[in-house]
């Protein structure tokens, strides 16, 4: 009995110190990757650095909502952008369930809103307040919405309340869900040509901002509460009265088993911080200058060493 | 129709088909006018009623997972065998850093191994299929990507191979057995994908793993069917042959059954190819790496002409797969003459090491070779880009479907949804009772009522409604297509061969790639759902249509000729009603493909199932997802049961066997 | 076991298709007919039938489709299992041998060449020929050995790297006469083996087939439903029809004495004097007088026409092919045959 326990007491020990001393384990790390650009190239730059340091590095093709399980599985080891907006419930979903964490937050916001290119000003000169909509309504009328206008918001999973908002601050307007970004796009593009006035679901940092100037529409502020407590914001009997946070979180998850099995990886990855223009430059490279992401990567990489060389740890090269 | 029921009669009291038809349907028309005095729970099943299936089926999960452990049983194969076979491929082919660590190989051995094996299957034209497929993907820079999803294919294509082979031979064998797993089959071939992919993450993890094995379980339905079916082929007198020469049970199965059955798996073979093909894009929202990722993230970023090229790999592999492996199914051994030594026996293996051997060593020397480099690629990308935007921008082409586009959802689409939307459950039910009570008979009828009334009760009605409605006039619009489009090509060879090629890319076109133009010309509408719907349905139309007018036997046609029927006599009476139990088959296909289409329409914005489906991507509502996924199968197999009972009884009447 | 003992022998077997036979024959109450057991639901494949055959003999089992010859064949070899009744085959009880006791009957003792040939189709002439010796795990330079024998002995030498498909029919059923005789069978069953091919073939095969007896010497049950064919074959024919056996005897029996109308009708067309032999015509001599020449007792009444029109005798001696006087034929009689009766 007696020497069981030390026997154990000596095997928590050397654990112990492996672990404080280990080497990063040479299994691969498992970096996600979604279908949008900057979140394409960020994850090969970080993958990039992290081979740069002698890390094991693979990519997998994931949803970007289904990945949440997966890095609480471990079947990947962290998430490089976890927007507030989007992500934020599945991400603080599976942090109820455990094995994943905050891995820190990037040093940008994120804004995700009602959005229209810049030449549906032109037409509906009010904009941006959210006040003018109702006048400009019959600018976004199509044959389906009668003489409602046409708002398309983000795909239903999304969870951007779009219709409730509409409702609550009683505006015309209809309300559908695009099945996927890329509807949306294709929306903003049809109506390019003939400068159509447009209003859809949009977010920043998004390489649309480079391709289609726009503006986000901007409703009543966002409160603490304007979620969950109808009196606040300026409809009194009614929820999502207000816009999203105009400033929302860009978050780094990380699996939990991460910090011990790539202790130094794990180290790189807590620092790591883009900032908006950083994240805007990343998919400009793919998305406008026609770069494949990997290629981007190392472009951006070679541009930018003064940022990232100082999230290596001390006495890599 | 009433003479295709007589032998359903007796069944019933004496009353006949068209009487009972009358009835059921009488019922269902009171019912809709009654409406405005219905009490609420006729006309939807009251929330309260609605049991918490859903829920039901977390638990189980849970106690497959939590208790029975099961999810570290595919766990362990996951990690271990499978994902060891799939480093294996994808080290070899795009070079992973797995063992063997010798990969990738150079892209040209490659494209000349496929030249020579299309050579061997099918001369010169089939070697130039073969080696212009891979020298275009090498070209438009497309290697790494495309050699990613060939290799998860290259193992999960010899998967359902196995499984299917094992599976028929054991449907084959015990006929409970094949009672088992018949229905099973049809269930697996009607279920959303959405609905497989979820557990595929959570069995078998996220990437390549459960990659491959939603794509083996996708592929595997009709290598069990095509192997049951050759295996109960083989001739009676090649069997006693077999007996008689003194085999034992296992010597015959696999010495005389499984080589006679050769054509049919082979065919076999090719469906697995081809539905591992359909399946590289939906995966990749699971982690299936390669094309299909790419393509996502090209489509999400609103690049149409690379996501375009990526869709011309896809095919050109499909086509060429395809035709390689019909080619081997048709390919018979040839004879050597006695003493003709090895070299001269194997002399495509021959070649096709040799041409290995040279251009890996070429490859050394010559660096585009073996790798064509993104600034060297010939990819046409942004032009094709700008080339597709211009067009579906030019105001012509825009102001014409803007018109068809309102006029449809106006006049159309919408009013025929609200109708559908309007009508009590009960009523809709009893509709679809007596209508497949008229085509189909008894059976089927029985099974729609089940079936309808497990939709009605799983809580997802209306939504279940709108896809129904989606699917149905899709596939009404596509009959307008493809029917016509069928009898025009049937009249001649030529023209036969081409429409069927134009078939064959449209089946194996990513559909994806179709959905951004067609929003932008139609917007996030109904329209651009149902027409995107069409474009797949249309093809299954059309191949059978010209199939079945083609097969009319040639003695009838000459009859009708010499009995003086003009063109369009001969077609209305005599090779349309014999082509119409081909014709059915198609429909019913057409029917499927709907359903899964439907499904993919989600990615424009959709009020369905499909949307809910995609929903449940998000998190890990395996109950929800399965309870969804089981409403589609369940209308899909609906109209499944019913057509295919209705052409089988029609062929019977025909005597076409 | 000696010469005399039959190598196949069944008694009273039965073989009913239906839902339940095993049940049905006990049952049933006796000589109920084809036609009786089918209102009750069930066909008589096999209708009672007992025949012998001995060694070295042909036996040709004939009758129309679906009279129930190739099922009574396919219970020789326990490709079917008999309903009731018993065979044996060599003295022993095929419906008591186990699977693997019957592989090895099969493997060691019994050859059968089908209608279609029933060729494997992926497999060249000399790997269909060798299959039964593969089977038996006979080792591949054996079996070659043995295959290209037997290739030859069927006249295909040259042709054993083809694959079936590539040969007419005669020639794909020369590859399953081959294949049946690889492992040098005592029982030899040809079900139909010449029924699918042209008439001029038909008949080489024929002529081949009895080279091939006569330097073989097999015991051989044939089915076919030619009746020229049978006649031109058989040692004995039985006659089948719904399942029974309606009479079997040797052809010239069969000829001058059909015994039931059904037979009578296939005889009817059928020029007797090819068929009947001297021998059968010879009386004993009974110390009748014995003048000249004898005619020889193997030849057909046909052979012997113009002898019969032109000699004078009456009775004509009949000799063996040694010489050895067997009998005296009443010329009478003969010519009857020859003409016909009235």
């Amino acid at each position: 009995m007696k020497t069981k326990i030390l026997m154990s007491a000596a095997a928590l020990a050397l654990g112990t110190t492996t672990a404080s001393f280990a080497e990063d384990s040479s299994d691969p790390i498992v970096i996600p990757i979604h279908n949008w650009s900057s979140q394409i190239v960020m994850s090969h730059v970080v993958g990039q650095i992290l081979e740069e340091m002698g890390s094991n590095v693979e990519f997998v093709t994931t949803d970007s909502q289904a990945v949440y399980e997966s890095v609480r599985l471990g079947d990947v080891t962290m998430e490089l952008e976890v927007w507030e907006g989007a992500f934020g419930a599945s991400f603080r979903a599976a942090l109820e369930k455990g094995g994943l964490h905050d891995a820190g937050d990037h040093n940008a916001v994120t804004r995700e809103d009602w959005w229209y290119p810049m030449w549906t000003k032109d037409a509906c000169p009010g904009l941006p307040s959210w006040e003018a909509l109702n006048d400009c309504a019959h600018l976004f009328a199509t044959a389906e919405t009668g003489d409602k206008g046409l708002f398309l918001d983000g795909p239903v999973d999304w969870l951007k309340h779009g219709k409730e908002r509409a409702e609550a601050l009683g505006i015309n307007y209809v309300v559908k869900n695009a099945g996927s970004a890329a509807a949306l796009w294709a929306h903003i593009g049809a109506a390019e040509a003939d400068r159509t006035p447009v209003l859809v679901f949009n977010w920043t940092p998004n390489f649309a901002e480079a391709v289609w100037p726009g503006e986000f529409v901007e409703f009543p502020a966002w409160e603490d509460g304007c979620d969950s407590d109808p009196a606040v914001g300026p409809n009194p009997d009614a929820l999502y009265d207000c816009g999203n946070p105009a400033s929302g979180y860009l978050k780094k998850a990380a699996w939990d088993g991460m910090p011990d099995k790539w202790p130094d990886a794990y180290e790189v990855l807590t620092k790591i911080s883009f900032t908006n223009p950083q994240i805007a430059e990343m998919a400009k490279l793919v998305d406008i200058d026609w770069m494949e992401p990997e290629e981007a990567a190392a472009e951006w990489l070679e541009n930018n060493e003064a940022v990232w060389k100082g999230w290596l740890p001390e006495g890599s090269s | 129709m009433a003479d295709a029921a007589t032998d359903l009669k007796p069944a019933v009291s004496g009353l006949s088909t068209t009487r009972i038809f009358q009835i059921i349907l009488g019922i269902a028309v009171l019912l809709c006018l009654a409406k405005p005095f219905l009490p609420e729970f006729l006309i939807r099943i009251p929330e309260a009623w609605i049991p918490p299936l859903a829920n039901w089926l977390d638990t189980f999960f849970d106690f497959l997972i939590e208790d029975l452990k099961l999810a570290k049983l595919t766990r362990w194969f996951a990690e271990g065998p499978l994902d060891f076979m799939l480093g294996l491929t994808a080290n070899l082919l795009e070079g992973k850093h797995r063992w063997p660590f010798i990969g990738p190989v150079p892209w040209a051995t490659v494209a000349a191994v496929a030249a020579v094996i299309g050579y061997y299957l099918g001369g010169w034209r089939m070697a130039l299929l073969g080696g212009g497929t891979f020298v275009w993907t090498a070209l438009v820079g497309q290697w790494k990507i495309a050699m990613q999803t060939l290799s998860v294919l290259a193992v999960a294509a010899p998967m359902a191979f196995t499984l299917g082979l094992l599976l028929g031979i054991a449907a084959w064998k015990w006929g409970w057995f094949d009672r088992a797993i018949k229905p099973i089959l049809a269930i697996l071939q009607t279920i959303p994908f959405f609905t497989y992919l979820l557990p595929a993450v959570i069995f078998f993890k996220v990437g390549p793993t459960a990659g491959a094995i939603a794509t083996t379980i996708y592929a595997i339905p009709p290598m069990v069917l095509m192997t049951t079916l050759g295996l109960k082929r083989v001739s009676p007198e090649i069997i006693e042959a077999g007996k008689m020469c003194g085999s034992t049970r296992f010597q015959m199965l696999t010495r005389v059954y499984i080589p006679s059955a050769r054509t049919e798996i082979l065919v076999g073979v090719n469906q697995v190819i081809m539905l591992c093909l359909a399946m590289v894009v939906l995966t990749a929202f699971i982690g299936m790496p390669g094309l299909g990722g790419k393509l996502l993230a090209m489509m999400n970023s609103f690049k149409l002409g690379r996501s375009f090229e990526i869709g011309v790999t896809i095919v050109l592999i499909a086509v060429t797969l395809d035709r390689m492996s019909k080619a081997w199914v048709a390919k018979l051994p040839e004879h050597f003459e006695r003493g003709t030594p090895w070299w001269v026996r194997h002399k495509y293996l021959v070649i096709a090491v040799a041409a290995f051997v040279f251009f890996l060593i070429v490859a050394q020397f010559i660096g585009i070779l073996d790798t064509v480099g993104r600034k060297q690629s010939l990819s046409q990308g942004k032009e094709i880009d700008r080339a597709i935007k211009g067009f579906l921008n030019i105001g012509a082409v825009k102001a014409t479907t803007g018109f068809i586009g309102d006029f449809l959802i106006v006049y159309v689409l919408i009013p025929f949804r609200n109708a559908l939307l309007w009508i009590p459950t009960p009523a809709f039910i009893l509709m679809v009772v007596a209508g497949t009570y008229w085509l189909g008979g008894k059976r089927p009828a029985i099974f729609a009522a089940i079936f309808f009334t497990v939709v009605a009760f799983s809580g997802w009605w209306d939504r279940s409604v709108i896809t129904l409605y989606a699917v149905i006039s899709a596939v009404i619009l596509s009959m307008f297509i493809g029917i016509p489009l069928g009898i025009f090509a049937a009249r001649s060879e030529k023209w036969a061969n081409r429409i069927l090629l134009v078939c064959d890319t449209a089946q194996t076109f990513p559909s994806f790639i179709y959905l951004l133009p067609a929003i932008m010309l139609f917007g996030v509408s109904d329209v651009t759902v149902v027409l995107s719907i069409v474009i797949f349905t249309t093809v299954p139309l059309t191949r059978y249509t010209i199939e079945g007018l083609r097969g009319v036997p040639g003695e009838m046609t000459e009859a009708a000729d010499m009995s003086g029927s003009t063109r369009r006599q001969k077609l209305v009476s005599v090779q349309l009603p014999l082509a119409l139990p081909t014709m059915a088959v198609g429909f019913n296909q057409a029917i499927m493909f709907a359903f899964f289409m439907v499904i993919i329409a989600a990615f424009i914005g959709t009020q369905d199932l499909g949307q809910e489906l995609q929903r449940t991507l998000a998190g890990t509502d395996l109950g929800k997802n399965f309870v969804l996924g089981m409403n589609v199968s369940l209308m899909a197999l609906t109209f499944d049961l019913t057509i295919m009972s209705w052409a089988e009884k029609r062929k019977k009447l025909l005597g076409l066997g | 076991m000696n010469d005399q003992s039959p190598v196949i022998s069944c008694k009273n077997v039965w073989k009913l298709f239906g839902p339940n036979p095993k049940q049905y024959l006990s049952q049933m109450s006796a000589g109920r007919t084809f036609d009786e057991i089918r209102a009750d639901g069930y066909i008589a494949g096999v209708h009672d039938v007992s025949i012998e055959v001995g060694r070295g003999e042909m036996l040709v089992i004939m009758g129309l489709s679906g009279s129930g010859k190739s099922t009574l064949v396919r219970c020789f070899s326990r490709l079917h299992e008999i309903t009731g009744g018993t065979i044996e085959v060599e003295g022993q009880d095929v419906m008591a041998l186990s699977e693997k006791e019957l592989i090895d009957l099969r493997r060691s003792k019994m050859g059968m060449v089908f209608q279609s040939f029933g060729l494997l189709p992926h497999r060249t002439v000399l790997d269909n020929v060798a299959f039964p010796l593969e089977m038996r795990g006979q080792d591949k330079h054996d079996r070659r050995e043995r295959a290209l024998e037997v290739v030859k002995l069927v006249g295909l030498e040259g042709r054993e790297e083809y694959f079936p498909r590539e040969l007419s029919g005669g020639q794909q059923q020369r590859v399953g006469i081959a294949r049946s005789l690889a492992i040098e069978p005592d029982i030899w069953f040809l079900d139909e083996p010449f029924s699918a091919l042209d008439p001029l073939i038909r008949r080489e095969m024929q002529d081949e087939f009895l080279r091939l007896q006569e330097m073989l010497g097999k015991t051989i049950v044939f089915i076919t439903h030619d009746f020229d064919e049978a006649l031109r074959l058989a040692d004995r024919i039985a006659i089948m029809k719904d399942g029974a056996v309606e009479q079997c005897d040797t052809p010239d029996q069969i000829v001058l004495n059909p015994q039931t109308p059904y037979v009578r009708k296939f005889t009817e067309e059928i020029e007797k004097s090819r068929v009947v032999h001297a021998r059968v015509l010879a009386n004993p001599v009974n110390g009748a007088s014995i003048e000249g020449e004898p005619v020889r007792a193997g030849h057909t009444i046909l052979q012997l026409a113009r002898q019969l029109v032109d000699d004078p005798r009456e009775e004509l001696p009949v000799a063996d092919r040694h010489g050895k006087l067997i009998g005296i034929m009443n010329r009478q009689e003969a010519l009857d045959v020859l003409l016909g009766k009235d």
